[in-house]
């Protein structure tokens, strides 16, 4: 995965409001674990289809627990 | 020109606390409280049905405004949760309130946009047949239909209902509504044994659809959102209203938010909302509605007090 998708999602996260500091986020550990609940994870996928321009279907969503997942999924999928 | 005079309440007693469900749901007190915004979910009796709770609502309003029933020509139920899939519930509560054989009923299926719906819906219905007086009823007791080990909607829903009195002489008229479906989405928000919700395409459909609405209906009354004095959104969740009120650059102080006590109660959650402030708008006060949800579908309006 890119620095660029990494920092793409980072600033989708901070613009969001979904944590205090995204920068603080481990980007291999789930994000359920680092204070993103449910509802965030549902808000953050909004904004990444919004603001990237794609569309994360629900059957790919599970797959997707990290920030490093997630840029893995968003490079493969562009 | 009709407008929405009184509006008389029913939450039932009984409630149901979130609190006691988070080991269950692997939730806590911040989630529940901060996110979801229900601590508590008011919970009907299980005898009782959409008509037993609209006529305890008629009989708050009967607490807060004389009524006489001979005065009532319309008599409206806004359910999916009907008492009977044949007859209307309407007509229950018609004859549970021995309103006049002159007296129109009908019902009006739609979850959480139906009472904004209704309120374009009835007030046409009254004026187009010279009516004066006529009730909104809104019931729809989800606690029949959720399932409560369903994590994306055992916190959320909760009974109750209200009925809005419209009159011809009410101050509180609408300036004009926005509506809308995208019946594309209408599995994600059904019930066939029991509620299920896709969440996460619910949130997208509002996250996506209520600020334009929003936006689409200012335009169309040539009003800008500096100029609504109150916002009362569907309480879908406050994670949902806080998004909105975000995307639709509301000033959140403006945004009406309390559903903790009893939870979303669907087509009630506006017009529980609106029944604390309705004596209390100034002249010239203009406030916005907006439902949305099953169909998917929603509604919008502008109401100006006169």
């Amino acid at each position: 995965m890119s620095d660029i998708t990494i920092q793409k999602i980072l600033n989708v996260i901070t613009a969001a409001n979904i944590v205090k500091d995204a920068k603080a986020l481990e980007l291999d550990k789930p994000l359920s674990e680092q204070g993103v609940d449910s509802l965030d994870f549902s808000g953050l996928l909004f904004s990444l289809e919004e603001t990237l321009d794609i569309l994360i279907p629900d059957e790919d969503v599970d797959g997707l627990l990290t920030i490093n997942d997630i840029a893995i999924y968003i490079d493969t999928n562009k | 020109m009709i407008g929405v005079a009184q509006i008389g309440c029913y939450i039932p007693e009984k409630k149901l606390s979130n609190l006691d469900l988070l080991e269950k749901f692997k939730t806590d007190e911040a989630f529940v409280r901060d996110k979801i915004g229900v601590v508590q979910r008011a919970r009907k009796e299980k005898d009782e049905k959409a008509s037993d709770l609209c006529i305890k609502a008629f009989e708050n309003l009967l607490t807060k405004q004389n009524i006489r029933s001979e005065e009532i020509e319309c008599c409206v139920v806004v359910t999916q949760n009907p008492d009977f899939n044949i007859p209307h519930t309407s007509a229950i509560v018609h004859g549970a309130l021995d309103l006049p054989e002159s007296c129109a009923s009908f019902d009006i299926s739609l979850g959480c946009s139906g009472y904004v719906y209704a309120l374009s819906v009835v007030t046409a219905f009254m004026q187009a047949n010279g009516m004066n007086r006529g009730l909104i009823f809104t019931a729809d007791p989800y606690s029949d239909i959720v399932d409560e080990n369903d994590k994306n909607t055992a916190l959320i829903f909760g009974d109750a209902a209200t009925v809005t009195l419209l009159d011809a002489d009410a101050k509180l008229k609408p300036l004009g509504f926005d509506f809308g479906t995208k019946g594309s989405g209408f599995k994600n928000l059904i019930s066939q044994d029991k509620l299920y919700m896709n969440g996460r395409a619910v949130f997208n459909f509002t996250a996506s659809t209520i600020p334009d609405s929003i936006h689409k209906l200012l335009d169309k009354l040539k009003l800008n959102k500096e100029q609504v004095d109150k916002w009362y959104f569907h309480q879908g969740s406050k994670y949902i209203v806080d998004t909105i009120t975000k995307r639709a650059g509301l000033d959140k102080e403006q945004v009406i938010f309390d559903m903790y006590e009893y939870g979303n109660t669907i087509s009630s959650s506006i017009p529980l909302l609106l029944s604390k402030d309705i004596l209390h708008f100034q002249k010239g006060q203009k406030i916005a509605l907006s439902g949305f949800g099953v169909g998917l579908s929603w509604a919008s309006a502008i109401l100006e007090q006169s």
